[in-house]
């Protein structure tokens, strides 16, 4: 019987092909891929092709937490293969969609294993599992992978501890399509190994080898000195057979389309559905009055977000609110979220410090980015107010990545107040803490921060209302532009205004309603069968904007600043209205 | 100060760049218009070269041609550490003669084919990068043993020598000759680790490493 | 699967044929001796009199590379032309004219070949990595751009009603030291314009008349389907550098262009939209394929299902 090379494993590299900060260059049943080891040990096996423009991403560079391709300096990070970073948009951040292929991958007796569509796990060997597994070093053969195992059968080599064996006894424990053991003895010496055989192409294989038994250190360069050797000899008869047999056709891999809608249109909207189960790994306090938790995927890989995003976290009392990840570049096993204990919480934060333990299981949406880091700045200044560090966290870190300059500035009421600390302080000497200054005091800093304001800076704040709005004031006093400024509001303190009514037009759905006093615009337009995203639903996070085409706004939201809200050409339909009869929505 | 006639796309040429870059000598480049213009072959570049080819530099005067030979002069009298040319110890000297005859192997395969796929040179294309597969198959297997070892270059010791920079631009500008390096994991290995040496500069068509 | 060529590999798309390729700079090209070279699948030879015109015909046995010939007494010839530095060529019906470039005329611009270099890629890969401006400050760093001025602004595009060319005007990008003399980045201006399916050209602002513009064109000989030659065309304003100067930059570029563009997969330009994932600074090349399709282009690309 003939397996589907297709749903097996098979391996495709050795540990010592994947050491840090390098791209490893492989091929399986004729498809590239590029085989990486981030800094937290996953080893990623991604097809070898930027989804962008096709290019090897073998010619990448690997940084230790995301893999940046070399013509457009996209990066994609570890784990998940998703875009974070598209350069030549600094202020816009990637579609959550845009995502490399991967294939999965385990590790196992010094090899890294994967497969086009690989089922159940990679397979055990029983003599491997009770042994010390030995890797030899990979022998790549112009042949394929039925001559190769074929010839393996009767491939000879000399047991460890008895190299000199002049005819050593051979036995063939198993041969499979893809595989053969063999033990060779002499005298008290045997040496039992396997050899898998990797299908590159319909012409090309790699034979890696795997001794039961790793000789004694003194030993192990002899050891494979003789394996290279020997298994060299081989291969000129394998390819000696090869070269006289005809070429055989190479396989062709499907290439896998892109979805339709990044061919066409940006991001495609989701309603606000939790999209996935998480479970709380790890809780602890990590400043005072502030719970740190550790949600980790149940299965599977977790969905990619980039610098700035947030998340929906559905509350096992049936509220919904968002957090920010804190995590570094390529951090991607779990989120790290900080969650401030508010005195007045209506049910938020004191479910989440009181009720929901480590174990416990959440739903989460994907992340969200509205709050997006632009990358090509000549000064990048982060100021954070108590618990506003999370999002800006995550910023530091990706500039502290790319050895980009940040200065990251925490107010707080004292040390003990400043959330992951342990991660602000690996940041090192870019972080100012400014330890419980007055209202006043933490203006005067404020205004001595933003003097002097030279272009290619970018300012980036979060913390409470009225910090905000002492940042916005005193960057504009000091010339900064609107769009340098770059703010997140935890929440919407405005008082909402519902009262008016008028008509909303679908320009591209050629639709009409009315949104009568008391409903939203979104709520209307859901109720309508409109599929609109949405996140916090109070005009904080950005998630539903929509572009006006005609009529005036009746701007309530906190998220877009001053000279977006003058020009009039996007509304946040959670909380806005129309201060003109009639909208007409590029919907 | 050393005068480097010089050719930005020329492998033998960035070999020299490469090593006075490292060695932080500073060099006056002579640009010669090897193409389109065939000014190494002119006349009047014979009479500085009458074998008519680049690199050749004048330093002060003394003039030497031959891309390898330029690399043993320029190391043994501007490297005080005496690393890249271990000239006080025989076996790595050997050793080093050994591996750069290996590159003019290397340069007569791999760095021919990419002139006849580049510059449309009358080399027969095939038999380079026959003979280009068959020498990275030696000296991927050599490395990968100079790795387990815990070596990182081709000589034994520490520290890269000319003949791992001899061999460098060869090898990393194979795949525009059209010999891919995907069965010599070890080689591509220990491009990264070159590209990582301090001093390290690139040439059109080279990439620098992401940092180790 | 093969694309569009015939059990030899040569061309079979009309909308091909029929355009003028070239096939070599005639300056390169010794008088009075047979050239040969590959066209679309084929082997084409030529030869040019010291006069500068031209004869072209399918490689045959009794003119081999390297005989001394008299162009003019050659019979059986292809139809041809010499403009604008090359030799030219159509293998089907070509329009009488190609395409104009009225500066090249101008009495005060030094026109010339900075190179003919050969591509493991095929032609559309290099005329659209020629149109893209994104990776200058990855590919080409310190001299067509510089990390973090990495930005590409929103520019405009169109296909000219009369003369059916593609057009992106108004770009804009940041270059670290846009002359030999300056010494501070600067944004440059760009315009580009697709002649033929193969061949581009650029105009950008001149540091020496900045009210004129110079021109670098990449005229691609589509050797084969997944192989070509780039002919690097410049017509310039400059008073200053020295051709061995500006050729030395151009081919720099070219070069830092090479292991890009050959490492792309597929090698055929992909023209169906879900192929590969653009984004809005993509909006030229996004139109080029889309132009592609509708002029029937389906050699050396992999056309939409």
């Amino acid at each position: 019987m003939t397996a589907d090379p297709f749903t097996m494993w098979h391996p495709v590299a050795s540990e010592h092909d994947v050491p840090y900060r390098h791209v490893h260059h492989g091929q399986l049943l004729g498809r590239e891929l590029a085989v990486w080891r981030a800094d937290d040990d996953f080893v990623n096996v991604w097809e070898n092709r930027c989804l962008h423009r096709g290019l090897r991403l073998s010619i990448g560079s690997n940084d230790g937490t995301e893999l940046r391709c070399q013509y457009h300096g996209w990066r994609y990070a570890n784990r998940s293969a998703g875009c974070t970073y598209i350069p030549a948009h600094p202020a816009d951040a990637p579609a959550r969609t845009i995502c490399n292929r991967t294939f999965s991958s385990v590790e196992r007796y010094g090899l890294v294993w994967s497969g086009e569509s690989p089922v159940g796990d990679p397979p055990t060997v029983d003599v491997l599992e009770a042994g010390t597994p030995f890797g030899l070093r990979n022998l790549p053969v112009d042949a394929s992978v039925e001559l190769a195992v074929r010839h393996l059968q009767a491939h000879r080599f000399s047991p460890c501890g008895r190299l000199d064996a002049e005819a050593p006894e051979m036995t063939v424990d198993g041969v499979s399509d893809y595989s053969v053991a063999l033990t060779a003895r002499a005298g008290d010496a045997r040496s039992t190994a396997v050899f898998f055989v990797q299908p590159v192409d319909s012409g090309r294989c790699v034979i890696r080898g795997v001794l039961a038994d790793a000789p004694p250190a003194g030993e192990q360069l002899a050891v494979w000195r003789h394996h290279a050797i020997e298994l060299d000899r081989l291969r000129v008869v394998i390819e000696a057979e090869a070269a006289s047999l005809p070429a055989p056709e190479p396989m062709v891999p499907m290439l896998q389309q892109v979805p339709l809608h990044l061919a066409e249109v940006p991001d495609a909207p989701a309603g606000r559905q939790p999209a996935l189960r998480v479970q709380v790994q790890r809780k602890w306090e990590t400043a005072a009055g502030v719970a740190a938790f550790e949600l980790a995927p149940i299965e599977g890989v977790l969905p990619t977000f980039q610098p700035g995003a947030h998340i929906d976290v559905h509350l096992p009392n049936g509220l919904v609110r968002q957090y920010s990840i804190t995590n570094g570049p390529g951090e991607s096993a779990s989120y790290r979220l900080g969650v401030k204990l508010e005195p007045d919480s209506s049910g938020g934060s004191s479910c989440l410090h009181e009720t929901v333990r480590e174990g416990d299981v959440l739903a989460i949406s994907e992340p969200r980015n509205n709050f997006p880091l632009r990358r090509d700045s000549n000064r990048t200044i982060l100021v954070a107010g108590g618990i506003g560090i999370t999002p800006l966290l995550a910023m530091a870190q990706a500039l502290d990545r790319m050895s980009l300059p940040f200065e990251l500035h925490c107010f707080a009421q004292s040390a003990e107040h400043v959330a992951f600390a342990d991660v602000v302080d690996g940041l090192g000497g870019s972080v100012v803490r400014h330890l419980g200054l007055s209202p006043d005091e933490t203006v005067a800093e404020i205004r001595r921060l933003v003097a002097g304001y030279e272009s290619f800076a970018n300012l980036y704040v979060c913390g409470p209302g009225p910090m905000l709005e002492a940042v916005r004031r005193e960057a504009s006093a000091a010339g900064w532009p609107d769009e340098a400024v770059h703010f997140e509001y935890f929440k919407n303190t405005n008082e909402i205004d519902n009262s008016s009514t008028f008509e909303v037009a679908l320009a591209r759905s050629a639709m009409t309603v009315t949104v009568p006093a008391g409903a939203t615009i979104l709520e209307v337009l859901r109720g309508h069968g409109v599929i609109m995203p949405s996140s916090c639903e109070q005009g904080a996070c950005g998630t539903c904007v929509a572009t006006v085409l005609e009529g005036e706004p009746d701007h309530q939201d906190v998220y877009l600043n001053d000279s977006e809200h003058r020009a009039g050409d996007r509304i946040m339909t959670c909380v806005s209205r129309a201060a003109s009869d009639r909208l007409v929505l590029d919907l | 100060m050393i005068k480097l006639y010089d050719y930005v796309l020329s492998v033998n040429c960035y070999k020299q760049r490469l090593l006075l870059s490292i060695l932080d000598v500073p060099y006056e480049s002579i640009p010669v218009d090897f193409y389109p213009g065939w000014e190494h072959k002119s006349e009047a570049f014979k009479k500085i070269n009458p074998l008519g080819h680049i690199p050749v530099i004048d330093d002060d005067g003394y003039i030497l041609w031959d891309a390898h030979a330029i690399l043993v002069y320029l190391a043994a009298k501007y490297d005080p550490s005496g690393q890249w040319y271990p000239s006080g110890d025989p076996e790595r000297v050997g050793e080093t003669a050994s591996w750069m005859l290996f590159a003019e192997g290397t340069t007569n395969t791999a760095s021919a084919a990419r002139l006849c796929v580049n510059l449309e040179y009358d080399f027969d294309l095939e038999a380079c990068q026959a003979g280009a597969h068959r020498l990275f198959r030696v000296l991927d297997e050599h490395l990968w043993f100079q790795e387990r070892r815990g070596l990182d270059w081709v000589c034994s010791g520490a520290h890269p020598t000319i003949a791992d920079l001899a061999l460098f631009p060869d090898v990393i500008l194979s795949e525009e000759g059209g010999i891919s390096r995907m069965d010599y994991p070890a080689l591509r290995r220990w491009t990264d680790r070159f590209r990582r040496i301090p001093g390290f500069v690139t040439m059109p068509g080279i990439f620098p490493a992401s940092p180790g | 699967m093969a694309g569009m060529a015939g059990a030899n590999g040569e061309c079979q798309n009309r909308a091909v044929l029929d355009q003028w390729h070239p096939l070599g700079a005639i300056d390169e090209a010794e008088p009075n001796v047979v050239h040969v070279t590959r066209l679309l699948g084929e082997s084409i030879s030529f030869a040019v009199t010291p006069e500068g015109r031209s004869a072209v015909w399918r490689t045959r046995g009794d003119l081999a590379a390297g005989m001394p010939v008299d162009p003019e007494s050659v019979a059986g010839t292809l139809p041809s032309r010499c403009e604008f530095l090359y030799v030219w060529t159509s293998l089907g019906d070509p329009p009488e004219r190609s395409f104009d470039i009225p500066e090249f005329f101008e009495p005060d611009r030094r026109n010339f070949n900075a190179c003919t270099i050969g591509l493991r890629t095929s032609a559309p890969r290099a005329v659209e990595n020629f149109l893209d401006m994104g990776h200058f400050p990855f590919v080409h760093d310190g001299l067509l751009g510089s990390e973090p001025r990495t930005e590409v602004v929103d520019y405009n595009v169109h296909v000219d009603g009369d003369t059916n060319e593609v057009w992106a005007t108004e770009c804009q990008f940041w270059q670290p030291a846009a002359s030999a003399t300056a010494t501070e980045g600067q944004m440059v201006d760009y315009v580009y314009r697709i002649m033929q399916p193969y061949s581009i050209l650029l105009y950008k602002s001149c540091p020496a008349a900045p009210e004129r513009m110079d021109l670098i064109g990449l005229f691609v000989q589509a050797t084969s389907e997944e192989h070509c030659r780039g002919h690097m065309f410049l017509s310039l304003i400059d008073d200053e550098s020295s051709i061995g100067h500006i050729r030395r930059f151009v081919q720099t570029i070219f070069a830092q262009d090479v292991p890009i563009i050959e490492n792309q997969n597929p090698k055929r330009l992909p023209l169906d939209p879900q192929a590969e994932t653009p984004i809005r600074s993509d909006r030229a090349s996004i139109l080029y394929r889309r132009w592609l399709s509708d002029l029937g282009v389906t050699y050396a690309v992999i056309p939409a299902a």
